[in-house]
């Protein structure tokens, strides 16, 4: 296996480590983390794919999605605090005052 | 001498980008405002923005027809089709801060947050480059996010945290397939001539992930099924003016990129994949799964969401013919959906400043107490549900014509199927939809119920809207001729 199919491999891990992090986890916090993973696996393989291409496009879309993530992270923190204040908790199962009432 | 060609093309792009630019200076300007105004904050800025959002539209108007024109070396396409949606979301914005009543102390914010969203829906819409495409979307999500937290309460809180987690998921989904498409085309702007002749014989199985990875951003901006579980809650606990907002400017910012995108996958019917398949299929879905579920609601405001998204569904029919008749048919429905849906949320809202709206008991026999609103809503839900007399009507009729003459050129069973499913879909949208219209007339008054708080501007308010719904049923001709003059290459 080349150096590249390893790579390749390895942010296809990161994305679906990420994406089950996110689906699984109780904790708002945690399910944030796995998020970032998941935009991490994008960066790695854009970053990957520009050594077989002229120009710098794909770096470059790297480098807005790390300022993507801070925002979001950023977003993020100040929802999941405005929600503790209210419910005490950030697991999300306790958050749940929405629901389909029948 | 190649970055002094690059210097004048961006100084000759900013020049094609003066709407935006009226806009950023209004959201620099609210935030300065909202620093140092002491006395009567929220009239001011209220009407600040107005006058900025009728500037913008009007300097569109001024500008038509459009050259198609790339800017920023392709980075973004200004054409009719990217303005006319443009006009639509200045439109929205206008409507909103009209009907919107945020107190003093937050309202530079909630005008700076508006102006941002209408600012991404812009950039969102004219995007041409997967680069400005995730910018511009995440433009219009984080501050979604914030808005629907804005009635400050347990509940609102709980709707702007899902809305968040659902959203990023999908966001970070669609950056991946982005970076998946960028490796299998080796270019990030996808209506070049290199991204069509890389992926035209690709048969690679990547190529169906990524696309499907990209579509699930897509699908969740405009809350259609399988990727609409945060519309019900969001829809319950954001404050009924934002509620209207989201329902209508992000919808269509992603819908308009829903085209462009699915058109470009496409690659002129070229694709390994049958994307008139698909996107039927997710119409089918949408239209389905929205109205059985409007059917159980009591609370209004979570009915009006599933509403939303079976309306999603309708919308989706235009670009499941991949016709440009298709096409202009849902950019006359977007148009419907902006007045109905901002007719009806207005009326709501007036409902909600005097009743507790969150059964729709609560609504019995006001109707012969306050006629005019319960008049308004009327035809509001008529329009949603697609019955004369109404544009809702004309609007249907045409998408599902164009829906009919695509099949008959394709023999395709999906069409059919959604044709079929579409039509049982309005029959049975009668029932949620004039649930409340039936509560208001039919139904006795509870004991001790009053008359709400009418208010003059707020009844003229709706019965333009009112007009404008039936004056468009009587004669859509002037304003589908308008948009059957915009062509739209990718």
């Amino acid at each position: 296996m080349s150096k590249q199919e390893l790579l390749f491999f390895f942010s296809a891990f990161l994305f679906c480590s990420g994406l089950l992090i996110a689906v699984t986890k109780k904790n708002a916090i945690v399910v944030l983390m796995g998020i970032e993973l998941m935009l991490n696996a994008a960066n790695l393989n854009l970053a990957l794919f520009n050594f077989q291409k002229r120009g710098m496009d794909g770096q470059l879309l790297a480098l807005f999605i790390i300022i993507v993530a801070v925002c979001e992270a950023a977003v993020g923190i100040a929802i999941i605090l405005k929600s503790y204040h209210f419910y005490h908790s950030s697991v999300l199962d306790q958050i749940s005052d929405l629901k389909e009432k029948n | 001498m190649e970055l002094k060609v690059q210097l004048t093309g961006i100084s000759e792009s900013v020049g094609h980008l003066l709407p935006e630019l009226v806009l950023i200076s209004s959201l620099v300007i609210s935030l300065l405002l909202g620093l140092f105004l002491k006395k009567n904050k929220q009239t001011i800025l209220y009407i600040f923005s107005l006058a900025t959002y009728l500037a913008s539209f009007f300097i569109i108007i001024q500008t038509w027809p459009h050259q198609p024109v790339s800017l920023f070396g392709g980075m973004m396409r200004l054409d009719d089709f990217s303005a006319f949606f443009k006009l639509l979301f200045f439109t929205g914005g206008f409507l909103t801060i009209l009907i919107s009543k945020q107190k003093g102390e937050t309202a530079s914010e909630y005008i700076i947050l508006i102006d941002a969203i209408l600012l991404g829906a812009c950039l969102l819409a004219m995007s041409m480059n997967f680069v400005m495409l995730i910018l511009s979307m995440e433009l219009i999500s984080l501050p979604s996010y914030v808005l629907a937290g804005f009635a400050f309460d347990r509940k609102s809180s709980e709707g702007s945290l899902k809305y968040f987690l659902f959203g990023t998921v999908a966001t970070a989904c669609m950056i991946y397939g982005i970076s998946l498409i960028y490796g299998l085309s080796g270019t990030l702007d996808f209506s070049s001539n290199q991204f069509i002749e890389a992926l035209i014989d690709s048969k690679d199985s990547l190529l169906f992930v990524a696309s499907f990875l990209i579509l699930t951003a897509l699908l969740f901006k405009i809350a259609a099924v399988p990727f609409h579980l945060w519309a019900p809650d969001v829809y319950e606990s954001a404050p009924t003016p934002v509620v209207a907002f989201l329902s209508v400017v992000p919808k269509l910012a992603g819908l308009a990129i829903f085209i462009k995108m699915v058109l470009a996958l496409n690659l002129f019917g070229q694709s390994a994949l049958p994307w008139s398949m698909i996107v039927a299929f997710f119409a089918i879905l949408s239209i389905v799964i929205g109205n059985l579920s409007a059917l159980v609601q009591t609370n209004p405001k979570r009915m009006l969401a599933y509403s939303s998204i079976a309306q999603s569904g309708f919308l989706l029919i235009g670009l499941a013919t991949m016709s440009m008749e298709g096409i202009h048919f849902l950019m006359f429905y977007a148009v419907i959906f902006l007045i109905m849906n901002f007719l009806v949320f207005a009326v709501l809202h007036q409902f909600e400043n005097s009743i507790n709206i969150q059964s729709v008991h609560n609504f019995a026999g006001l109707g012969r107490l306050s006629f005019l609103p319960a008049f308004s809503l009327l035809i509001g839900m008529i329009a949603l549900t697609g019955l004369p007399p109404t544009a809702g009507f004309t609007a249907k009729l045409l998408i599902f014509t164009s829906l009919w003459t695509s099949y008959e050129d394709s023999h395709s069973i999906t069409l059919l199927i959604l044709m079929v499913v579409g039509l049982i879909n309005t029959v049975i949208a009668l029932f949620y939809y004039l649930k409340i219209p039936y509560l208001l007339f039919l139904k006795e008054p509870v004991s001790g119920s009053v008359a709400i708080k009418n208010s003059f501007p707020r009844n003229l308010f709706h019965l333009i809207l009112v007009m404008l719904l039936i004056y468009l049923f009587l004669l859509p001709g002037g304003l589908m001729g308008w948009i059957n003059q915009i062509t739209f290459v990718l």
